[in-house]
């Protein structure tokens, strides 16, 4: 890490008058995109459009951190291309095969067909604004 | 030295790559262009199907009406090259050594202990689960062989994406069946001196006399014909060599007649080649800059100019943009249509070594200003901040108009996905 992207290059380490005793204990601020895994080859961020999924805590605008290698499991939310469109939606695995089960309770489940390509898992989830 | 290479290559790359996010992109032919909407630089296997080739320029083509349903994307780089990165994080986290050869092909240290049928079935499966790209792998005891491998594992659907050219039998019977063009290294011009001795096929060029291929080739060609006879001469490069030289050369989007819009255009390619000279830690001593008509052009004079300096070594935009400035203004006639333009920067040295008995720059705060500068713009995206000089409003930029989102790199572009 270059100097100035900890900000003006003072680390809180590089003091002028007396030596600072925190000078061996630098260790420079919480990086997010290390916590969320993002430098490694499996995630991809995906921003969340709609409100079907509200009930089960995912927002409209929200950035989601989805997983390519994660297995998917009943339950899980994740990230679905079919039919030319990209959607979010909770699985579920019924009767021997896989579902899409709508936010909305009045709405029927989806079966998970041949031409429904699971593209990822949804790990973790960042909201910008609360 | 490995007992065995791959080679792992991503299928239409460019294509691959932005199928990944586009669903409507699935099954229908897709075609990248070069910059500048030029010309046709990647495409799917729908896409060659309805003929289009390589090199096609895309104004001559797009109109044609049996081409209408295919899907033309202007060239995504930023997205190329982090679906790039994640393919070759997949494999080294997978095989002992990865060298990235190109942007969509990678040699591999297949040292496993492991049988490499199904290793590397697995390997090609975990890349189009993971970084979502489809891929063909082939292998052997060489380099040569295993980029010969992979192009026959593209070439041939039924082989499902692999080739093992290990066993000398098998590739002794491919060898007898190929003709020599096909090797990595044996170009055209070289094909054809070949075909003058009457060597055609691999199998005559493995045949012929050492000697008498060093010696009609050099020892470069002396090379490709021990590596085809299963000796290993070219180890894995994990080190990219030092730059020699570097270049930021672009079409324009439409001729530029106006000196201030070149002045404008050359400044920012100045500066685009100080941000990459500054990302090696190298500075420069030898700018260049060239500007051109379009040799196509009817009724045109062709006009190529270059001017070339020696400066003090620098790494600083403002010190190379005007350099660069200086030196395009001497090259520059008005009434000419211009085409392109370009700066290269030569004798690249690393970076704050030089002695500098007489220098006149001020090596440590230009070091400090650009440092700030790269930070921003690593932060904020590329060319949030920059000299003004390179412009604002950039009416020659490059021609993008079907560039896709940076799904990956940019977060006000990444893939939406609808709740359901």
């Amino acid at each position: 890490m270059t100097g100035s992207d900890k900000g003006g290059g003072y680390t809180g380490a590089e003091t002028t008058g007396f030596v600072s005793p925190a000078g061996d204990h630098i260790e420079g601020p919480i990086d997010l995109s290390q916590i969320l895994d993002l430098r490694r080859p499996h995630r991809f961020p995906v921003r969340v459009l709609g409100e079907a999924l509200v009930e089960r805590g995912i927002l409209p605008g929200d950035i989601l951190i989805t997983d390519t290698a994660a297995e998917p499991r009943h339950g899980s939310v994740a990230i679905i291309m079919v039919g030319g469109e990209v959607l979010v939606a909770q699985l579920a695995f019924r009767r021997g095969q896989w579902w899409l089960r709508p936010g909305r309770r009045d709405q029927p489940p989806v079966p998970v067909g041949e031409d429904t390509q699971l593209w990822a898992v949804v790990a973790a989830l960042v909201r910008e604004r609360v | 030295m490995p007992a065995t290479y791959g080679l792992i290559d991503g299928n239409s790359f460019y294509c691959s790559a932005e199928r990944v996010f586009d669903p409507a992109l699935h099954r229908v032919p897709v075609v990248v262009l070069s910059n500048n909407d030029g010309c046709a630089i990647a495409r799917t296997p729908e896409a060659k199907a309805l003929g289009i080739r390589m090199g096609d320029p895309w104004h001559l083509v797009r109109g044609r009406a049996e081409l209408r349903p295919v899907r033309w994307r202007s060239s995504n780089y930023a997205l190329y090259g982090d679906m790039s990165r994640r393919v070759y994080q997949v494999l080294a986290e997978r095989v002992p050594r990865v060298e990235p050869y190109s942007i969509d092909e990678m040699f591999l240290d297949l040292d496993v202990p492991r049988d490499l049928a199904s290793f590397c079935a697995g390997l090609r499966a975990a890349v189009l689960r993971i970084a979502k790209v489809p891929t063909c792998v082939g292998w052997g005891p060489t380099k040569t062989i295993a980029k010969l491998a992979n192009g026959l594992a593209k070439d041939h659907a039924e082989l499902g994406g692999l080739c093992d050219l290990t066993d000398p039998a098998e590739r002794a019977a491919w060898y007898q069946r190929l003709p020599v063009g096909e090797v990595w290294g044996i170009g055209s011009r070289t094909q054809e001196k070949l075909a003058r001795l009457g060597v055609a096929s691999i199998a005559d060029f493995i045949d012929a006399d050492p000697r008498a291929m060093r010696d009609l080739l050099t020892v470069v060609g002396g090379r490709v014909q021990a590596e085809l006879r299963g000796t290993s001469c070219l180890p894995l490069q994990m080190m990219v060599a030092t730059r020699k030289g570097l270049a930021c050369t672009r079409s324009f989007g439409r001729p530029v007649t106006r000196w201030s819009e070149m002045r404008e255009a050359v400044a920012a390619y100045a500066h685009r080649a100080a941000e990459k000279l500054r990302a090696e830690e190298l500075e420069a001593c030898h700018p260049a800059v060239f500007m051109h008509t379009d040799p196509h052009a009817k009724g045109e004079r062709y006009q190529h100019l270059q001017h070339a300096a020696r400066i003090e070594p620098t790494g600083d935009s403002r010190d190379l943009i005007a350099e660069a400035v200086r030196m395009a203004e001497g090259l520059w006639r008005d009434g000419l249509r211009y085409a392109k333009a370009g700066v290269v920067l030569n004798d690249l040295v690393p970076a704050g070594q030089q002695a500098r008995l007489f220098a006149t720059r001020e090596p440590r705060a230009s070091a400090r200003t650009m440092a700030v500068m790269d930070a921003i713009n690593r932060q904020h995206g590329a060319g949030t901040l920059r000299p003004a000089a390179t412009g604002i409003a950039r009416s020659w930029s490059t021609r993008r108009a079907m560039l896709s989102p940076r799904y990956t790199t940019h977060i006000s572009e990444i893939m939406q996905a609808t709740a359901l």
